[in-house]
């Protein structure tokens, strides 16, 4: 049992045969591609952000302009057209990219730790911390998803610290999960006996030599969970209470459907694209990832 | 059986418990008093005490004797230059404490006044009926530092003066507090609520005056009548795709459904429906667009309530199929000389069972909330449109019933699921 432990490919640990079966296929290479370039369009959008809130402007994406409103997109300086009130519909995306990319980090960044370190202590020491945790997160599961998500946020108050609370304290449960089964299945490895023999603390135990067999579960979640926060996050913002005030995704939708039936498509179609695309590569890149890294998790995933 | 029915049940008490709790403290401790949510900014302090009285949330939180009220909100003088400053009393000036409405009739209320003078001064309580002598005057040996006075209202507290203080000398007053005391040490929001829960009372709304156990039972109807189509429309295509996706495993015609699985969940759930109303209802008018009036009307939401959760439902179905597609009793059967369709449907099938049953009656309680879009997309006057409104116009009360709601029919659910488990499977042992 303990020898499966040892990777079977003749060089290089788990994360690098997972890089190199990754690479190997080009649609995952694209789908990475498309991630950077997010990832580089929502840093622009913050950098845009920052520099004209630095230089106290109303920058071009809030511009109201009624004389250029309803310009179709290939127009001259607005490739993307404009929207009812004049303003760049391209710009407008790039800033739903800068916050739905905020949403996706934010929310994991509250969701991974809580889940990570209750999934490591309940699955390590078991008895009563145990029974305490998976009271809580059972207690969690029961909560009706979205309504509850909707329901924090309206507590906390519209606005992106709501979308943040209300996505990121509800998403740790599976999370926790998988990090409790799987921690149990090591705590009495060998290599865990090992280090207890050295003398080595439960905390040194746990978070040095444990964590690290388990981290790939981390990295399968945060792919898959990064597109279903953008996910909650549109729908949110759609609903107004959300995002305020700002080019979100989700107010670009709730904009444009009203225009639709005007026949003004663009900014519908400009925010659908974006999001699918997004959306897709992760989707995709998650599922590559968790073939490469854990091909169980594919049957034993909940959510 | 019946024990460990009994046993499962005994189980989910904790879990209740914690729904409770966490309600509790998400709609209480974290968002406080939604008075001034719903009833806006300019409402009167009276009808803000008014509505905590009716929810009870003008009590301590979990346990205790005083409770503040909206009668005298607290003030502290901050440091000098600060936004409220000290109150200076000149000297023999008296201080009524203010009171925004009548205090109650026959209760006990303690008020105290942060007092700092120069020197020792005397001074002195005054309150009670003005018709009359004043009820009671306490004299204070010294006005100097907090002064406290405990005193109780009579039968008609807004004919009486309220608590006045007076000093001999010069004085000012840096702050002053004014508790009510409750009727005992449990009369609590926690225990209110917990009350209130035993009778299955969920409360009223803000917006509509109803009872939400009234709103939640005339919503539930077309809820249903559209999440219950949108289910069993999505679980039998899902799960004939996946036997389709099994039987032609790794071919392109499984690749390919595959592949539009993911593009299918990675659409937008509210462009499907955005879309689908304006091409389909709209522009080519197959669909009614809006309303409640026939069977009609639920087809184009079923439709793309299905379509929307199609690529989850069929990817999950897969893999369960897959996972049994590789177990040896499939390649005895195909050994045998059984069809592909003997295999899947003889063999496959019932062996995935169990996952599918697990996943389908752990999704039964979230059809209750019906499809919170959909509902207000096309007008059907079900429980997901309400919670729209209701989180829109902050009602708590219903956004909390049917949080509730919804949680206990999860628990219920997960019961139900062990319970299949236990029926379908020999292998599952009732211990």
């Amino acid at each position: 049992m303990n020898s499966v432990q040892t990777t079977h490919e003749p060089d290089g640990t788990l994360w690098g045969s997972a890089w190199r079966d990754l690479r190997r296929r080009p649609l995952v290479r694209f789908c990475l591609g498309v991630i950077v370039l997010f990832t580089l369009v929502a840093a622009y959008g913050e950098v845009v952000y920052r520099w004209n809130r630095l230089r106290d402007v109303t920058p071009s994406y809030q511009k109201v302009d009624l004389e250029r409103r309803y310009l179709p997109p290939g127009t001259a300086g607005h490739w993307l057209g404009t929207d009812n009130l004049g303003r760049d519909v391209a710009a407008r995306v790039v800033q739903g990219a800068r916050i739905a990319f905020q949403v996706g980090v934010v929310t994991a960044l509250i969701a991974i730790p809580i889940g990570v370190v209750l999934g490591c202590l309940a699955g390590y020491f078991g008895g009563r911390a145990d029974d305490w945790i998976v009271w809580l997160y059972s207690t969690v599961a029961c909560m009706p998803g979205l309504l509850f998500i909707l329901a924090i946020s309206m507590v906390v108050g519209k606005g992106l610290l709501g979308v943040y609370l209300g996505i990121g304290l509800t998403t740790w449960v599976g999370l926790c999960r998988l990090i409790r089964a799987e921690v149990m299945k090591h705590r009495d490895r060998a290599y865990v006996l090992a280090a207890r023999s050295l003398g080595y603390g439960d905390g040194r135990i746990l978070f040095r030599h444990i964590l690290p067999n388990v981290l790939h579960i981390v990295i399968i979640t945060f792919s898959l969970r990064f597109p279903a926060a953008i996910g909650t996050e549109v729908f949110m913002s759609f609903l107004g209470i959300g995002v305020q005030g700002e080019p979100s995704w989700g107010v670009m939708i709730g904009n444009a459907r009203l225009r639709l039936w005007q026949g003004v498509w663009w900014e519908m179609a400009a925010v659908t694209v974006a999001i699918l695309v997004v959306v897709l590569a992760f989707n995709l890149v998650g599922d590559a990832l968790r073939d490469a890294l854990d091909p169980r998790l594919r049957a034993r995933e909940t959510t | 059986m019946t024990r460990y029915i009994l046993r499962r049940l005994l189980h989910m008490i904790p879990t209740l418990f914690g729904v409770l709790l966490i309600t509790f403290i998400l709609f209480n401790v974290v968002g406080g008093s939604p008075a001034s949510m719903s009833l806006g900014k300019n409402a009167s302090p009276q009808s803000l005490e008014e509505f905590d009285e009716e929810r009870g949330i003008n009590k301590p939180l979990i346990f205790g004797l005083w409770t503040t009220t909206r009668a005298c909100p607290d003030w502290k003088a901050d440091s000098p230059g600060g936004r409220t400053p000290p109150r200076v009393l000149a000297a023999g000036q008296a201080f009524a404490v203010p009171l925004h409405f009548p205090l109650r009739p026959g209760t006990r209320y303690r008020v105290r006044l942060d007092v700092a003078a120069g020197k020792a001064n005397t001074a002195e309580w005054t309150w009670g009926p003005t018709n009359a002598l004043l009820r009671r005057a306490v004299q204070v040996a010294s006005g100097n530092g907090p002064q406290v006075l405990d005193f109780a209202t009579g039968a008609d507290p807004s004919r009486e003066q309220p608590p006045t203080f007076s000093v001999a000398g010069a004085a000012t007053l840096e702050g002053c507090t004014l508790r009510r005391r409750v009727r005992h040490i449990a009369d609590s929001q926690f225990v209110h609520f917990l009350g209130q829960m035993v009778r299955l009372d969920l409360g009223t709304s803000m917006a509509t005056n109803q009872r939400v156990t009234t709103m939640l039972k005339a919503g539930i109807g077309p809820s249903l009548m559209l999440t219950v189509p949108i289910f069993l429309g999505e679980v039998a295509i899902a799960v004939v795709l996946a036997l389709f996706c099994a039987w032609q495993r790794n071919r392109w015609t499984d690749r390919t459904l595959v592949v539009t699985a993911v593009v299918l969940m990675s659409v937008n759930y509210l462009v499907w429906i955005i879309l689908g109303q304006f091409v389909l209802a709209f522009k080519l008018q197959w669909f009614p667009i809006w309303g409640f009036e026939s069977w009609r009307y639920l087809l184009l939401p079923v439709t793309i309530g299905i379509v929307s959760g199609l690529g989850t439902n069929l990817r999950f179905y897969r893999t369960v199929m897959l996972d049994e597609m590789y177990r040896d009793y499939v390649r005895t059967a195909y050994a045998k000389g059984l069809g592909a369709g003997g295999v899947l449907f003889k063999h496959v099938l019932p062996n995935a069972m169990i996952p599918i049953i697990t996943n389908t009656v752990i999704a039964l309680p979230f059809l209750y909330t019906g499809s919170l879009l959909l509902e207000s997309f096309f007008g059907i006057p079900g429980l997901g449109g309400m919670s729209v409104n209701a989180i829109n116009s902050a009602d708590v009360d219903v956004v909390r019933g049917i949080v509730l709601i919804g949680a206990v029919l999860y628990m219920g659910a997960n019961l139900l699921t062990d319970l299949c488990y236990a029926a379908v499977d020999p292998r599952v042992r009732l211990e």
